[in-house]
């Protein structure tokens, strides 16, 4: 067989078999799409078409986020009563207290000191800032914190829930009243639309419109948000992280800050990509390099197969 | 029967003397000359799908309350243009397919055109006699841009609605007449009283679409009549065409290509989604999106305004935001116009009014070569640029240090892409048996140590044995006694 | 296309190498031709089935795009495997005209006609003018119709739209939330950040104000200290506000980083300093943000001082 009728074997069965197979792969990676699996205490369906069992499927990830809300039941008493808002807020068991000191001197002091009045330079004086606030930085990983000289980011957490509201118990005590609370988030029953357009007015700007997160100046970045758990966003949205804004109740009430976190791991965190594979959430950018990568590159392999060479 | 057909339409049309040579036109096979299919096949996706989605679509900024599927709308005062394009997708069966098909069919249509017009730039098939043919294309390739950014803006979703924010402004900065064009085409201030999606839509559906046909008609007359390029090669000269008759052959490869095309849109129209406008958004123009960029044909703009210095020069009781209208403005400009007069340029460069029907290797022009390298490198820069928010996140940078780096990548890179693509051309030129077929080198070893290498001979089949090209025959004798049997030709190819 | 035929030629017969199938196994690919095309048809098929009982849009793509792989397999297989490749040549004929052909062209465009062809000149100079003020005289409707004129001042009957140079900023004017809410001095923590209307106004573009609290302080405090070009008496108890329009290209300003105390636009990533009358330190975007002043009334209410002392959003030419 001579090279070159080798070659239009070659070329014409690897033009037809490039394209199933990428849209296979495509098919693949649609089907499988969704963010990672989250601990949510609802998920809302968000489209009621009746399609026949054909939506895309979730990959149910590991949570790496914390697997149980405090429970209100066992441990906690509740401080305001449950209302319509849909979270009310926890003062967590003195026991926590002693247990907390212990792991806040073996794993914060050494950078937020023994009283956690904080390192100038080093770390942030911790005392006022409540207990929602420790639950935040504990509970996503970002503390412990190695290296401060970058932005903390998102790690598995390194305690368990108890060990984390322990931590955060103590810290409370050491400025009773003050500070963000522990919150426990019902999302059950919130208003979707509300919370769509709240998170579209007030985080988008930030986070992206589809939660992605984006780089911001002076090194910063606002991160993604598709492992927060409804408590997670709350506690960040009345402590303001890092760079993020403090949202008061006067800015955004309790049940709107309910909306928002129910939008946030409802939708966000499985969004109906009906239209397949969802490219990454960024838009544009992604398009682009699929259409031409993918869709102008395929055709032009069939020229090659259509076509001579010169 | 094909004979009875054929005479009623020619008893009235008299169309079989003329038919016959369009019948007979011979079309090159090599396969850089189907870039151009890619582009008119999409084009008619375009139009196939663009019928279906204005049947759903309300061109109206009025607004109403949402009552679809999609639950966390519900509720929310939308416009008309956002409620139907969010019907489309979610309560029109086969809606969003037609929709994601639209829109991908957009991309590549532009894409096509794009490398398209890169082959035409490199082999130099833009010159005497198809100068007229060039100026089309490139006219058809801006009308396209203009038309794609029209047509992501209908849906009135926040992401393009900021893009239209940012139109606005761009328009607003021309001197002297920009805030007069802005407010005479929105009706007003920013956002205006509304009119501006109707006007987009019928632009977008009937003004450029309508000129692109005619462009499209004239792009083709103009091949038919000037008859295609074809590379240089055995028995292929200025004054002939080689290739593969229309009928049938051609036209047999360039319907199955319009298919193949068609596949590859539809199939990325159900498996790569594009702008989820239903998570995006009723358009507000108090909100926004962080990571928002246009759709790729429109980057390079994006990028080139982002880099932009903020110069804005004030005097006289006057402003001209320079850092506006350089980039927006002055920059497109100046690169469509340039593609515009090509012909032009390498004419008064080369002076050159021979007829061309002989098309260039790329390197047998290394400036020419090398001015394309740099322009593309340009534009490849700028359009990476628009990306510098997601950039400085993905790869976890500092967003001030990216956008530094593209401050100086961009002007310098066309420059040492420029030297860079000239050398090469050179050395390619210079290289032993270039074009030809690779032989085998034997390596052997003298007593002293030395190795050697040697050609290999020519192995059969590697020279490419081509026959001589003959014109299509008037007619096929098929009743050789030896061959002829009922089945006819069959038997023969048996 | 051209005029002159040679002679017919002599037909060719069927053996003729350059009619034969360009492959050695013509057979299979014409098997390979109607499989392909018979997997099509099977794709269409499956398409309408799938859109019958309303499957995910995925389905819908791949059966479709199957019926036109296999359409487009099979015609491609057929067109280029069996039938003729050639190569076949055809000539180019000069297909511009002869001399004499151009000559007499000119003479009919240049000469023909008696005492007419010397006015000729003057007749179509007049004609030529003519045309252009028709023209003109269509454009002037075609263009002039579809909006206002860009206004200097707020005052064509209560429209808010038309002017580039002012916004519904007055003094007094109550700080509004887009949904209607009165903002009160105590809404905003420390370090919060809101989107806020003048009354009547809300959702309106131009005047979009992002109120930002810098500091806790009360009504006896000493101000919060902002740098020039901005304005410490725009501010109040902590409190600054600033267009949320973008000077480069109008986008929302909405992100604002706490921290660093900056403002940065989504858009094209300009950086604004919020301790300093929004000035840009980075980016494209060339003048401050304008400030708007700001004041507590007696119950408490967030209220405008005044109006923007500029006009907002981007430059555009009769910007002083």
């Amino acid at each position: 067989m001579s090279t070159n009728h080798r070659r239009s074997i070659a070329a014409r069965i690897a033009a037809p078999a490039a394209l199933v197979g990428v849209v296979a792969v495509f098919g693949f990676v649609a089907f499988s799409s969704g963010s990672a699996q989250a601990d949510t205490t609802t998920t809302v369906p968000v489209t009621e078409s009746t399609v026949a069992g054909a939506q895309p499927g979730t990959v149910q990830a590991v949570p790496t986020a914390v697997t149980a809300e405090p429970s209100a039941s066992a441990t906690a008493k509740a401080d305001s009563a449950p209302n319509q808002s849909g979270i009310y807020y926890t003062d967590l068991p003195a026991a926590f207290i002693k247990p907390g000191q212990a792991l806040f001197a073996t794993n914060c002091s050494s950078c937020h000191g023994g009283e956690a009045n904080g390192k100038a330079g080093v770390a942030p004086n911790l005392q006022g800032l409540g207990a929602g606030t420790v639950d935040f930085w504990v509970s996503t990983g970002r503390m412990p914190l190695a290296n401060t000289s970058v932005q903390a980011i998102r790690k598995p957490p390194r305690f368990d829930r108890i060990q984390t509201l322990e931590i955060a118990a103590y810290v409370q005590s050491l400025t009773p009243g003050q500070g963000t609370q522990v919150p426990v988030v019902r999302t059950a029953g919130a208003d979707l639309e509300n919370g769509n357009t709240l998170f579209t007015l007030n985080c988008a700007a930030c986070h992206t419109i589809s939660g992605a997160g984006d780089a911001l100046a002076e090194g910063a970045y606002a991160p993604s948000l598709h492992l927060a758990t409804p408590t997670q966003v709350v506690e960040a949205i009345r402590s303001g992280p890092g760079n993020m804004p403090h949202f008061g109740p006067g800015n955004i009430t309790d049940t709107q800050a309910r909306d928002i976190a129910a939008y946030v791991t409802g939708v966000l965190q499985h969004p109906d990509n009906a239209g397949g594979a969802g490219l990454g959430g960024i838009g544009p950018v992604g398009e682009g390099f699929v259409g031409l990568l993918i869709g102008v590159g395929l055709l032009m392999l069939v020229c090659f197969w259509i076509g001579d060479r010169a | 029967m094909i004979d009875k057909s054929l005479n009623w339409i020619d008893d009235r049309l008299g169309v079989a003397k003329g038919g016959r040579s369009f019948l007979d036109k011979i079309f090159p096979d090599h396969w850089s000359f189907m870039l151009g299919e890619i582009a008119l096949y999409s084009f008619v996706v375009l139009l196939g799908t663009g019928v279906f989605l204005t049947l759903y679509y309300v061109p109206s900024a009025h607004e109403i309350v949402y009552h679809g599927s999609y639950v966390p709308l519900r509720g929310q005062k939308v416009s008309e243009a956002y409620a139907s394009t969010v019907g489309l997708s979610f309560d029109v069966r086969s809606g969003l397919l037609m929709r994601q098909a639209h829109h991908w069919a957009a991309d590549i249509f532009l894409g096509a055109i794009a490398v398209h017009m890169a082959r035409v730039f490199f082999t130099g098939a833009f010159r005497k006699p198809r100068e007229l043919n060039w100026v089309v294309g490139v006219t058809m390739l801006i009308l396209g841009i203009v038309n794609g950014f029209l047509g992501y803006s209908l849906p009135d979703d926040l992401v393009s609605g900021t893009g239209i924010r940012i139109a606005y402004s761009i328009i607003e900065s021309i001197p002297l007449v920009g805030s007069y064009v802005g407010f005479f085409l929105f009706g007003g201030n920013y956002p205006g009283t509304g009119v501006i999606i109707p006007r987009f839509f019928i632009i977008h559906v009937l003004i450029v679409p309508a000129i692109l046909v005619g462009l499209l008609a004239a792009h083709l007359g103009l091949l038919v009549k000037q008859k295609h390029t074809q590379f240089p090669g055995k028995g292929k000269t200025e004054k002939n065409v080689v290739g593969s008759p229309m009928f049938p052959t051609f036209m047999a490869k360039t319907t199955g290509f319009l298919f193949m095309t068609a596949a590859v849109i539809f199939g990325l129209g159900g498996f790569a989604q594009i702008n989820p406008i239903w998570q995006f958004g009723q358009y507000e123009p108090y909100q926004i999106s962080y990571a928002v960029q246009p759709d790729w044909y429109m980057g390079w703009l994006d990028g080139a305004l982002r880099i932009m210095p903020s110069w804005e020069w004030v005097g006289f009781g006057h402003t001209i935001p320079l850092e506006v209208f350089l980039p927006a403005v002055i920059f497109p400009g100046l690169i469509f116009n340039i593609l515009l007069v090509w012909p032009l340029i390498e004419w008064y460069k080369t002076k050159d009014s021979n007829y061309h029907n002989l098309l260039d290797r790329p390197r047998d022009r290394p400036k020419r070569t090398a001015a394309g390298v740099a322009m593309l490198t340009l534009l490849f820069a700028v359009f990476f640029a628009s990306s510098t928010d997601v950039m400085a996140n993905f790869f976890q940078l500092p967003l001030m240090d990216v956008l530094w780096f593209f401050r100086f990548f961009v002007p310098l890179a066309p420059i040492v892409a420029y030297f860079i693509a000239f050398k090469i051309c050179h050395e390619m030129r210079d290289a032993e048996n270039i074009g030809q077929r690779k032989r085998a080198l034997i390596v052997s070893r003298t007593t002293e140590g030395e190795y050697v290498t040697t050609a290999s001979a020519p192995r059969p089949g590697d020279s490419h044995e081509e026959l001589e090209a003959i014109p299509v025959p008037t007619f096929i004798d098929t009743t050789d006694p030896e061959l002829a049997t009922a089945a006819g030709v069959r038997r023969v190819i048996r | 296309m051209s005029d002159d035929k040679p002679s017919p030629l002599p037909p060719a017969t069927l053996d003729d190498p350059h009619l034969q199938p360009a492959t050695k196994h013509p057979q299979r690919m014409q098997n390979l031709a109607i499989l392909a095309m018979v997997i099509g048809m099977v794709g269409f098929v499956a398409f309408i089935v799938v859109y019958w009982i309303n499957a995910s849009n995925q389905w819908e793509a791949g059966t479709l795009a199957l019926g036109m792989l296999g359409l487009g397999v099979g015609t491609i297989a057929w067109g280029k495997y069996l039938m003729p490749q050639g190569p076949f040549v055809e000539e180019r004929h000069d297909f511009h005209s002869s001399e004499p052909e151009r000559a007499a062209f000119n003479a009919a465009i240049t000469g023909r006609g008696g005492l007419e062809v010397k006015r000729r000149g003057l007749l179509l100079g007049v004609f030529g003018v003519a045309g252009g003020i028709m023209t003109l005289a269509f454009l002037v409707p075609g263009i002039r119709s579809l909006g206002p004129k860009p206004a200097k001042s707020d005052d064509n009957q209560g429209s808010t739209d038309d002017s580039l140079f002012t916004t519904n900023w007055k003094k007094g004017a109550r700080l509004t939330t887009v949904d209607g809410r009165q903002v009160m001095v105590d809404d905003l923590e420390v370090g919060g950040v809101l989107t806020v209307f003048p009354r009547g106004y809300e959702g309106s573009s131009p005047d979009q104000v992002i109120l930002i609290r810098l500091a806790q302080l009360g009504p006896n405090d000493p101000p919060y200290p902002i740098a020039p070009p901005g304005k410490t008496s725009f501010g109040v108890q902590g409190y600054v506000a600033y267009s949320k329009l973008c000077t480069h290209l109008g986008c929302p300003v909405g992100l604002y980083q706490e921290r660093t105390q900056q403002l940065v636009c989504p858009c094209h990533q300009s950086i604004f300093n919020v301790n300093a009358g929004a000035i840009p330190e980075f980016g494209p975007a060339p003048r401050p943000l304008p400030q708007l002043p700001i004041t507590v009334d007696a119950t408490g209410q967030m209220r405008a001082n005044g109006g923007f002392d500029q006009a907002v959003g981007p430059g555009f030419w009769e910007r002083p």
